[in-house]
């Protein structure tokens, strides 16, 4: 209870335009949203530009928060901004793929990763589709409940269930194949 | 709202499941979390971090400045409609209580015209017409008096005729 009326503090501060406020926020989150942007992205380069950009967009946007649980408007705003990658990179691959072949392997999902040494949960990530591997992350690393997340999502709780049950098996059985 | 923490997922999976698969979804879910929890993903670099908040004072600095900037803009924008609501309302008001505007220029033929009540000077024409029935009209006057022949009938008519000939030749023009 006392850290939530921490964070009820932090956030009126915030909203009063009180940067050590933003300050503890960002230290608060930043871990929690940093691995959410690099499980997704498997870029430490890109999860530095999302991470920044997740904070300079909450600067912006907080004045909207209009209460209720603060994860879930903080990872729908990070959710937004790595779909928001996730379009831009769609673009680039288009325009890529129209003039120059030779890139098309920097977008296969498994290979996508950069120079960063990636771990093995990591390629199996790779693996799963996009929208199950945000749903995966969204569960780990909101620590929403599963009625927040279909919340954010706009879908029924049975569709959640379902989604991240054969995901998280289907990701348990990858680990279980290629590491045992 | 039900927080992660107090969420019972087996009573969740129930309410879709039977209770023997929601057990195993329970641990399903159980068992892919452990995974993620043994691959602990990298932590934001401190300099980030740093970078991070920097730009956070710097956007709240600029939002700081850049307000009465706004509140200037906002303000000549409510002076301007002020200004113009008072324009609009002082014509309006002028107009409720001063007489109708007469369209003056539109008309090709000249103000004073319509304004004077001397037409004979106003127009040659209309002086020489005015002459010529004053003088018929007298003659009538006369002949119906009977001061200038004993024949009053015969001379009346020819005078009734001559002041339709000078009629019809004045719009003939």
């Amino acid at each position: 209870m006392a850290e939530n009326d921490d964070l009820v503090r932090i956030i009126i501060g915030c909203k009063r335009g009180d940067s050590e406020c933003f300050s503890q926020l960002v230290d608060m989150y930043a871990s929690r949203c940093y691995a959410y942007f690099y499980r997704l992205t498997g870029s430490t380069a890109v999860s530095d530009d999302l991470l920044s950009e997740l904070f300079v967009r909450l600067v912006e946007k907080i004045g909207s928060f209009k209460g209720g649980s603060f994860e879930s408007w903080l990872f729908k705003t990070a959710s937004n901004i790595f779909n928001d990658h996730l379009r831009d990179k769609q673009r680039e691959k288009r325009l890529l793929e129209a003039g120059k072949k030779q890139l098309e392997s920097k977008e296969q999902p498994v290979k996508s990763f950069d120079n960063d040494k990636f771990d093995k949960l990591q390629t199996q990530l790779g693996r799963l589709d996009t929208d199950t591997r945000e749903m995966i992350m969204l569960r780990f690393y909101s620590q929403l409940s599963f009625r927040e997340i279909s919340e954010m999502r706009s879908e029924p709780i049975g569709t959640t269930l379902s989604k991240l049950h054969r995901g998280l098996k289907k990701l348990r059985e990858l680990m279980e194949l290629h590491y045992d | 709202m039900i927080s992660r923490n107090e969420e019972n997922l087996k009573d969740l999976f129930e309410k879709f499941f039977d209770s023997e698969q929601a057990e195993q979804a329970v641990e399903d879910i159980h068992k892919a979390e452990q995974i993620l929890r043994e691959y602990p993903s990298p932590e934001p670099d401190d300099q980030l971090i740093a970078n991070i908040k920097t730009d956070i004072a710097a956007t709240l600095q600029h939002k700081k400045t850049g307000f009465p900037i706004k509140a200037v803009y906002k303000a000549a924008a409510v002076a301007a409609v002020l200004v113009l609501a008072a324009i609009i309302g002082v014509n309006l008001f002028q107009k409720d209580h001063s007489e109708p505007e007469r369209l003056a220029k539109a008309s090709i033929i000249p103000t004073a015209i319509w304004e004077s009540y001397d037409i004979a000077a106003d127009d040659a024409d209309l002086a020489t017409l005015t002459a010529e029935i004053e003088q018929v009209e007298g003659d009538v006057l006369s002949t119906q008096l009977g001061e200038n022949s004993s024949n009053g009938l015969g001379e009346s008519t020819e005078l009734e005729t001559e002041l339709i000939e000078i009629n019809s030749d004045f719009w003939k023009g």
